[in-house]
């Protein structure tokens, strides 16, 4: 199968591999998009991008969530692990952004699993799963 | 917005396959049940919005807006 070409607004042309698609068949909360990949390399720092396939303009910044919350946990209600049908999921948190590093957080309480190249996010019912978990507050404490 | 009145015990169906269970009123509070289809999510409203939020503001980040791996250390 050709790649899938994608007029990328942040990263020029992208052209991606069928085996590179994720499939979200909900797509993301509020958001839609049911084709994505994941565009950069985790060698180059902790952040990678969930790029969709299906609008140039539409990406998010992800972390795996364990580069930065080592006590981290996912607990998925009965549905959702039944509708992830898999034993084993790579996790993602999108990241929103900030012009001070103290603003950086992540979303602990709606993680992307991903497993057999289908995506979804999913609501987090363990405790201490906040929507903006400041990312980088050792940082913070430590310049202050 | 369709508004009726429903007892404990009576369901409300949403097109075929989605039903709503009108389970319990305790106090100021009314147990819900719903069946959906796997392809159906179902989210408390204020989760729903807290994450679409964060979604929206993940995806106004610019391509340079992250750190680079030796800022975060200084």
């Amino acid at each position: 199968m050709p790649p899938v070409i994608v007029e990328s607004s942040r990263f020029g042309t992208l052209e991606i591999e069928e085996s590179a698609v994720i499939e979200f068949p909900t797509g993301l909360i509020g958001l839609g998009g049911t084709r994505w990949t994941l565009v950069g390399d985790i060698t180059d720092g902790p952040f990678q991008w969930l790029h969709s396939l299906e609008d140039g303009d539409l990406a998010l910044p992800v972390t795996n969530p364990w580069a930065f919350f080592a006590e981290y946990e996912v607990d998925l209600s009965d549905a959702d692990t039944a509708k992830l049908g898999a034993d084993e999921a790579a996790v993602l948190v999108t990241v929103r952004a900030s012009t001070e590093l103290a603003g950086f957080s992540a979303n602990l309480r709606a993680p992307i699993l991903i497993a057999e190249g289908r995506g979804h996010q999913m609501i987090n019912e363990a405790k201490d799963a906040p929507v903006r978990a400041p990312l980088f507050e050792i940082a913070e404490s430590a310049a202050a | 917005m369709l508004i009726i009145t429903r007892r404990p015990g009576e369901k409300i169906m949403v097109g075929d396959d989605i039903v709503v269970h009108v389970m319990e009123i305790v106090g100021n509070s009314v147990r819900v049940g719903i069946e959906a289809p796997r392809s159906v999510p179902v989210y408390r409203e204020e989760i729903w919005n807290a994450v679409r939020d964060e979604n929206r503001a993940a995806a106004d980040t610019a391509p340079d807006a992250l750190p680079k791996p030796d800022k975060q250390d200084a």
